[in-house]
């Protein structure tokens, strides 16, 4: 029996004019939870603006590879309702997901195609599309609450706070010294 | 149906030349990413590497974290603290890195609990004093680095790109490590003797961590053919030693090993034969520590039900109303 919560992909924007990029996923047993499992898994470290988790299930995810293998029977007059879809592409050989941008469909297959027409989709490694209302987005509103106290924590997490370069070549210049 | 429908074109390609096409994109410095065709054996190979890599971040946060409530200052108690969250935040990057390749995080869980999975020999042994925290730090930490920032280039990308933001946080773990040996090993004559032995005790485990000579490591070549590893346990191996001893040195501490010595020609440092025996005692469950962190597993596991079914529970309220 599957017994494990649904799996939500979570995307992370690091600073302002950023894109949000894909950087993994968490358990959770609703959306408000995982947005909360989110935060404690990937914002130790305070370099997050906000948080975007989709459930997994939502996503239609095809690699390059793949796309070559199918044909898309693209078929306007079967479209259903369109409502807008958030689009990722994995542009760079050793980078992740990357938002791209919206399109309006009326399905995911419909908005696969849209994004896969583009440019960027003609080259990229990578694309998803899930539609905007799958996502649950944090607010400014949690901004405060949410990713600034690991603001006030990099005194004593942050790598550059330990000299220790500088503070072992004096100790073996201290050594030289001696001899 | 839908607006548009997503179906595979005939395919008439047989495994070798998925193989061929395969192996050539690795060649080529490609990424595999899920979806992506990919052999087998290579999708074993990760899932059983990645899984085993996410349960020792899990397993290794016990080590230290039994020293939280016993550091000397405010200030490293916040370090030790932020640095255990860290490697928990680690394991659950790894599982979800493992996810993309099929295996499920029920799977892991059960495999960890139940005692089927294996973790790092080296956190079945035991963390005894202060001076422990700074020894695991600096070598075990250290060596972890040089593992891992090998596989920030492996060839599957969740994997890699797990192993980057992994990376970039562990070299606050080894720099907050280094900066406890060298106030130890700098401080009173009582520190320094700490120091020493807790180096005594961590020195060959960590050694170990790397793994069987690669003349006693069946995987490796298959990992090395397919990008997943780009060194073998040898040569990471010697990396470690030869960075690391010159500074223990230069601290004034010793290495447990009387066979040590400095080869000028190829610019190593050789060591002492290592007891294989001690480590394949502690990879079969039999080593200092290995009853005492299961169990400790298992009861974090339990303690945590009820917060696990008050979760469940609340959804499945809030979605009722």
């Amino acid at each position: 029996m599957d017994t494990q919560w649904p799996r939500f992909i979570v995307f992370l924007q690091e600073r302002a004019n950023a894109p949000h990029q894909y950087v993994g996923s968490v358990h959770a047993p609703d959306a408000d939870m995982a947005l909360m499992n989110a935060r404690d898994v990937f914002v130790r470290r305070p370099a997050c603006l906000s948080l975007w988790v989709v459930p997994a299930s939502a996503v239609l995810m095809k690699t390059a590879e793949e796309l070559a293998r199918e044909t898309i029977t693209y078929n306007r007059e079967d479209d259903g309702a369109k409502e807008p879809y958030f689009v990722f592409y994995k542009l760079l050989e050793k980078g992740t997901l990357i938002h791209s941008g919206e399109v309006d469909a009326g399905s995911p297959a419909v908005a696969l195609a849209a994004a896969y027409a583009t440019d960027d989709g003609q080259t990229a490694k990578a694309i998803w599309v899930f539609p905007a209302k799958a996502a649950r987005c944090s607010t400014s509103d949690d901004i405060q609450p949410m990713f600034a106290p690991a603001r006030a924590k990099t005194h004593f997490r942050d790598q550059a706070e330990f000299h220790i370069t500088t503070t072992m070549q004096q100790i073996k210049r201290g050594q030289d010294d001696d001899e | 149906m839908y607006g548009a429908t997503v179906e595979p074109i005939e395919d008439a390609q047989t495994d070798d030349n998925r193989l061929r096409e395969f192996e050539a994109r690795i060649a080529r410095g490609e990424k595999i990413e899920p979806g992506d065709w990919m052999p087998d054996e290579y999708r074993r190979q990760l899932i059983r590497m990645i899984s085993q890599h996410a349960h020792s971040e899990i397993v290794g946060m016990l080590p230290e974290g039994t020293f939280i409530t016993r550091a000397p200052t405010l200030r490293r108690k916040l370090i030790l603290l932020a640095k255990v969250q860290d490697e928990g935040g680690h394991g659950q990057y790894l599982y979800h890195a493992a996810e993309t390749l099929g295996a499920t995080r029920e799977d892991m869980l059960d495999a960890l609990l139940s005692g089927r999975a294996k973790y790092s020999s080296i956190f079945n042994y035991p963390a005894l004093s202060w001076a422990d925290m700074g020894a695991i730090g600096w070598l075990v930490d250290g060596a972890a680095i040089l593992n891992q920032t090998m596989l920030a280039k492996c060839s599957y990308g969740p994997y890699a790109r797990a192993m980057k933001r992994i990376c970039a946080e562990e070299n606050f773990h080894k720099r907050q490590g280094q900066d406890i040996v060298i106030t130890l090993a700098t401080g009173t004559p009582e520190q320094k003797v700490m120091m020493q032995d807790a180096i005594n005790r961590w020195w060959w485990p960590t050694l170990m961590m790397f793994g069987p000579h690669d003349t006693d490591s069946p995987n490796s070549a298959v990992l090395i053919r397919w990008g997943i590893k780009t060194k073998t346990n040898d040569e990471l191996r010697q990396m470690f030693i030869n960075q690391t001893v010159p500074e223990l040195l230069a601290l004034g501490l010793t290495i447990p090993d009387p066979d040590l010595r400095y080869d000028e020609e190829s610019g190593n440092w050789r060591i002492g034969p290592i007891n294989w025996d001690e480590f394949w005692q502690v990879v079969k469950g039999n080593g200092p520590c290995n009853q005492e962190r299961m169990d400790a597993r298992r009861r974090a596991h339990e303690d945590g039900r009820w917060v696990r079914e008050a979760l469940a529970a609340y959804a499945e309220k809030q979605s009722g109303t």
